[in-house]
């Protein structure tokens, strides 16, 4: 078995059966692999069922074809070190942000004080180690999405799965995070699966970038970005970085305005 | 760390003056609250003030025959004439619209949650519990007499009956609106039904499950008072009867003055309750 791969997706479909009958397939023939403590980016149009993967890999929902196979394992059999990002932050209003990040603890009866130990040391590396006894409403966005993220690595995921984590934010707070989760990336090591509709955003944090056409949603690309680590702003003015995007641009079919 | 400006997250202690600089007396910016509530209780004193002043210039100025119609200051005389009459049949019907609103508010918030949890409940139990719901509650009055007798019994479940609906839809309402997102979060991390139900789906529901309360309440004092008019010899309902036969109006007055002084503090009551509860939810945007 693949064992050497953080997720494989073997010609994954899903197909959604209406009452009346009707197919509507979101999936068809998705078939990629990503290589341990890697950031692959997926980009695609909304409505390209960049989600339905996701939340497919997760395991939140069942191909109707195909497999996933994470570190080797089927994720039916429910594999323990996968965290996800939402694209709105969702903290409870009712608990401090340090309590937030431990949730996912308390759900799996593992909240002890080196657990809480370790979430302030994320807090701490996102900026927010002097925000540990505050509450969400009083975070800005971005700080609130920071929390959000160290909820999911609270618990060491291996795979870090972000669905559009910084589309509700400011481009200029965008940028910022930007730059902080490719830190965070690589602090922790774990294999990041990064969906977003923006080019710049997938090119610049990506050693990969896929693309996902739509309808029903299948790759249509799969572009390795040969660019330095860490990154830095320079490379989003670099020639190398308008070839990646015009490349995915034209995969995609956009002339102009995506940001 | 400088403590954090509750009203205004976005100031930092640079923002506010110095404390140097502050007469002693003034109140901090974030510790004014008390002083609000002050300000919103001494307006709602003058509003209730204000209605009786209207309420007694119009009896001055219709000049109403008193088996038609009384000013407040009649009523509220009856009610300082006999103190301990109306305090007597006052705790009556508070214990059955109180002992009714305990007993709707548990069983509404049972059935919510089930309505939530399980499919089988609301395919099955909604569309009858819509269909009960119909039924104007008034209306099973007399056979809660029929089954419970004339006593405290009768009028505590026709204010439980009243009070209880609310809760059903307000728990269930509130159950449904947990994002999924920490649905997600929670299947992800593989929480357990019951930590799910006790971290999150709950204290979630809190607000919506008090707004169903604070309706239920005030409906659970009128239920004990039609239960009161219907077969009793106590309570408010009784006294506004009575008073009815007698063609004293002075009392009748002085029991609606009383109901309508209960159902508001109990509404508050509920209301306090429920914001101790929920703090948060004045800063959910």
């Amino acid at each position: 078995m693949n064992n050497e791969y953080a997720i494989s997706v073997n010609n994954v479909g899903k197909t959604y059966r209406s009452r009346r009958g009707q197919e509507n397939t979101v999936l068809r023939g998705l078939d990629f692999h990503v290589e341990p403590g890697r950031f692959v980016s997926i980009v695609g149009q909304s409505g390209s069922g960049k989600t339905t993967l996701l939340k497919t890999i997760s395991g939140l929902q069942e191909p109707t074809e195909g497999e996933i196979l994470v570190q080797g394992r089927p994720i039916q059999e429910g594999i323990e070190d996968i965290a996800m990002v939402f694209q709105s932050p969702v903290l409870l209003p009712w608990r401090n942000n340090l309590d937030n990040v431990l949730l996912p603890l308390e759900f799996r009866g593992a909240r002890t004080d080196e657990a809480r130990a370790y979430a302030m040391e994320l807090l701490e590396m996102v900026g927010l180690g002097g925000k540990a006894k505050n509450y969400s409403y009083e975070l800005s966005g971005g700080m609130q999405q920071r929390v959000a993220i160290c909820r999911a690595l609270v618990s060491r995921p291996k795979l870090l799965l972000m669905d559009e984590p910084f589309g509700a934010l400011d481009a200029m707070t965008r940028d910022s995070m930007n730059f902080e989760i490719q830190r965070i990336w690589q602090n922790t090591g774990c294999s990041v699966l990064f969906v977003t509709h923006s080019i710049p955003e997938a090119v610049w944090l990506g050693d990969r970038v896929v693309v996902v056409g739509d309808r029903p949603g299948r790759i249509i690309a799969d572009i390795p970005i040969d660019l330095p680590r860490p990154r830095g702003k320079e490379h989003r003015y670099s020639a190398d970085f308008s070839d990646y995007t015009s490349e995915i641009e034209s995969h995609i079919g956009v002339v102009a305005g995506i940001s | 760390m400088a403590t954090p400006d509750l009203r205004h997250p976005d100031r930092t202690a640079a923002d506010r003056p110095l404390p140097a600089a502050k007469p002693s007396g003034q109140k901090t910016p974030g510790r004014t609250f008390p002083r609000e509530s002050l300000v919103a209780g001494v307006k709602a004193a003058v509003g209730i003030i204000g209605l009786f002043m209207v309420w007694e210039l119009l009896v001055l100025v219709i000049d109403p025959a008193d088996y038609l119609f009384v000013g407040p200051l009649s009523a509220f005389a009856e009610l300082f004439e006999r103190p301990g009459y109306f305090a007597e049949n006052t705790f009556v019907t508070l214990q059955e619209a109180l002992a009714g609103f305990a007993l709707g508010t548990a069983l509404g918030v049972l059935c919510g949650a089930a309505l939530h949890y399980s499919a089988t409940a609301r395919s099955f139990l909604y569309p009858a519990l819509i269909a009960i719901d119909t039924i104007p509650k008034v209306a099973l009055a007399p056979l809660f007499i029929v089954w419970f007798g004339f006593g405290f019994e009768s009028k505590a479940f026709v204010a439980m009956a009243i009070a209880f609906f609310p809760l059903v839809i307000n728990t269930y309402d509130g159950l449904s609106s947990v994002p999924h997102e920490l649905q997600e979060l929670a299947r992800i991390n593989r929480a357990s039904p019951w930590k799910k139900m006790v971290k999150i789906d709950f204290i979630y529901a809190i607000p919506s499950i008090f707004s169903g309360a604070k309706i239920s309440i005030s409906l659970a004092v009128g239920g004990a008072v039609v239960g009161e008019f219907i077969a009793g010899s106590k309570g408010l309902g009784y006294v506004i009867l009575l008073a009815n036969s007698q063609v004293d109006l002075p009392s009748m007055f002085a029991a609606f003055i009383v109901l309508a002084a209960i159902a508001l503090t109990l509404f508050f009551l509920v209301d306090y309750a429920g914001r101790k509860l929920a703090p948060w939810k004045n800063h959910t945007k």
